[in-house]
């Protein structure tokens, strides 16, 4: 292991520029269960700039920024937009989004156009909008308003935010964020990326993975509705017949 | 409390289900119904995904019914040879109700045909029974004595072909429209999660004549092995059913049910229909008003597809 982990700081040793500053971070839960009682959860994030192993520097200067993107599971999404025909409104059309996260929370210590520029934002996929990819070839300004549209829906749930004042600096090069997962975050793979900034550049970045998922009697459920299904829909059709039976008894109907 | 629904992904306070069940199931005492057709739109109102909600609600109304039709079953009042037919059509019919449910709600139209649908049939029944129940407390004021069953007047249904006898019900008629009455109920309850009682009911009194003393019960037998098939085929068709929805709805409702039975018999039977008929078209009404007024969102969203 000592050998393997050797090798590894050779390499990045040898490879990597001479950056001055690395990233140290660290993120409170590795996994969030799902229990009964399950009504969210909160989580912190947090980390120092230290200088890099291969700097001559023996402190970090900054200002610096942080800005810490966490992304839920993705999933195909449609969004739908009704209209009236004939007096009665129905869905008459609509874009699907492929790789859509379920869930996206950007914490930022300051604007993020302050940070810096949009072009920058964009490519690294900090901003909602830029998740918005259409799956299949539709028209741009189409797939643009309906992409806006859906990630307004999902903010309206809570499952898409932007806090730019959700990464505080207790110390200079220390920085510390806190979110919290609500009780209809869905269950999967996250990631949380995080990303250092110093005069607009970014400067480090690092990322780390946790899992949200079921444990338990509310995993047991929802593995044997998918795995077992018929048998899932005979127990409750007789835990059904056998509450209704019960509940005449115990009244005496 | 909150309570975690493992299908449905959110959670949702336990009182508030129980409450909402034990709500429902009173009225489906006193009125002699299921209740599907109040508990799925509140669900939906509630934030329920509606796949979820119509899914979960078959269950609720298979444990609604259970109690009502063991009643109804000791007392000698289920016709079961007449259930049975309408059951083994139902069947059939709820296979073409939930095959078209997975067709609509990946078209995105589910909670348009939900709704017309719920207006169409609610709005239809409501105005009838209202109608009927009006005209029997009418009479009641002016002293004339009405009678639930009149022997010798036929309609043209009695003169098809294919003909059974009924024992219980005292019928010997067509099986063609208690098999199209069973496909039809099979297939809008199992499409918009209602037991399916409310319509039932009256085409058993007013199309096939059955007399008053077996309809509920015969109804009731057959709410309960149509909505056990379909919570199955729900459960095997789109994984919706979400069984502690299920079990916390079903809880409150068949409590509540015997409050609504009880408080039932202080009722006449022709006010507890005009009763219900109220009800039922205030439900069509709030599903009509949501097809005609603009909604305050046009847009919404939904997932397709999960890719890991």
């Amino acid at each position: 292991m000592s050998r393997l982990l050797l090798l590894l700081a050779a390499l990045v040793l040898a490879v990597a520029p001479a950056r001055a500053e690395r990233l140290v971070s660290q993120v409170s839960n590795e996994t969030i269960e799902i229990t009964s009682s399950f009504s969210g959860e909160r989580m912190n994030f947090f980390g120092t700039i230290i200088p890099d192993a291969g700097s001559e520097d023996k402190f970090v200067t900054g200002p610096f920024h942080v800005v810490v993107v966490v992304l839920g599971p993705t999933q195909n999404r449609v969004a739908r937009q009704m209209s009236n025909v004939f007096g009665v409104w129905l869905n008459t059309d609509q874009v699907e989004f492929s790789n859509f996260p379920s869930y996206f929370h950007v914490l930022s210590s300051g604007r993020l156009t302050d940070i810096t520029d949009i072009t920058t934002l964009t490519t690294n996929l900090i901003l909602p909008e830029s998740h918005t990819l259409p799956a299949s070839t539709t028209d741009w300004w189409k797939s643009a308003i309906f992409g806006r549209e859906l990630v307004r829906l999902m903010t309206e749930q809570g499952l898409f935010g932007v806090q730019e004042n959700g990464v505080n600096f207790p110390a200079d090069n220390f920085y510390s964020a806190r979110l919290t997962l609500p009780s209809n975050a869905p269950p999967g793979p996250y990631i949380a990326l995080t990303y250092v900034f110093k005069n607009g550049e970014i400067i480090a970045r690092k990322s780390e993975g946790f899992a949200v998922r079921k444990i338990g009697f509310e995993r047991f459920l929802a593995l044997s509705a998918v795995q077992q299904p018929f048998l899932y829909g005979l127990v409750c059709v007789i835990l059904a017949l056998f509450t209704g039976w019960l509940g005449g008894v115990l009244f005496k109907r | 409390m909150q309570v975690y629904l493992p299908i449905a992904e959110l959670s949702v306070n336990l009182f508030f289900l129980v409450g909402i069940g034990g709500a429902v199931g009173f009225l489906s005492g006193l009125f002699g119904v299921g209740g599907g057709f109040l508990l799925t739109p509140l669900l939906i109102f509630s934030g329920v995904p509606a796949p979820v909600a119509v899914a979960s609600v078959t269950g609720q109304v298979v444990a609604a019914s259970t109690s009502g039709a063991l009643a109804h079953y000791r007392r000698g009042a289920v016709d079961l040879h007449l259930a049975l037919y309408l059951v083994l059509s139902g069947v059939l019919g709820a296979f073409g109700g939930v095959a078209t449910f997975a067709l609509l709600r990946d078209a995105g139209q589910l909670d348009l045909v939900i709704s017309v649908g719920f207006l169409v049939l609610l709005g239809s029944v409501g105005v009838l029974m209202l109608i009927e129940s009006t005209r029997a407390i009418l009479k009641q004021r002016k002293g004339i004595v009405v009678r639930e069953r009149l022997p010798n007047q036929h309609n043209w249904i009695h003169g098809l072909p294919m003909r059974v006898r009924f024992k219980k019900s005292r019928l010997y008629i067509s099986v063609l429209p208690v098999l199209i009455i069973g496909l039809f109920i099979g297939f809008v309850g199992s499409l918009l999660g209602v037991g399916g009682g409310f319509i039932m009911v009256p085409a058993l009194v007013y199309l096939l004549r059955v007399p008053g003393n077996v309809v509920i019960g015969t109804s009731l037998a057959q709410v309960v092995a149509m909505m056990a098939a379909t919570t199955i085929l729900h459960a095997v068709q789109s994984q919706s059913v979400d069984i502690l929805l299920a079990f916390c709805l079903m809880v409150g409702g068949t409590a509540g049910a015997q409050f609504g039975a009880s408080a039932g018999k202080y009722l006449r039977g022709e006010q507890l229909r005009g009763l219900l008929a109220l009800l039922v078209l205030a439900v069509a009404i709030r599903f009509g008003l949501s097809l005609v007024l603009a909604p305050a969102n046009v847009f919404s969203m939904a997932v397709t597809g999960v890719v890991q």
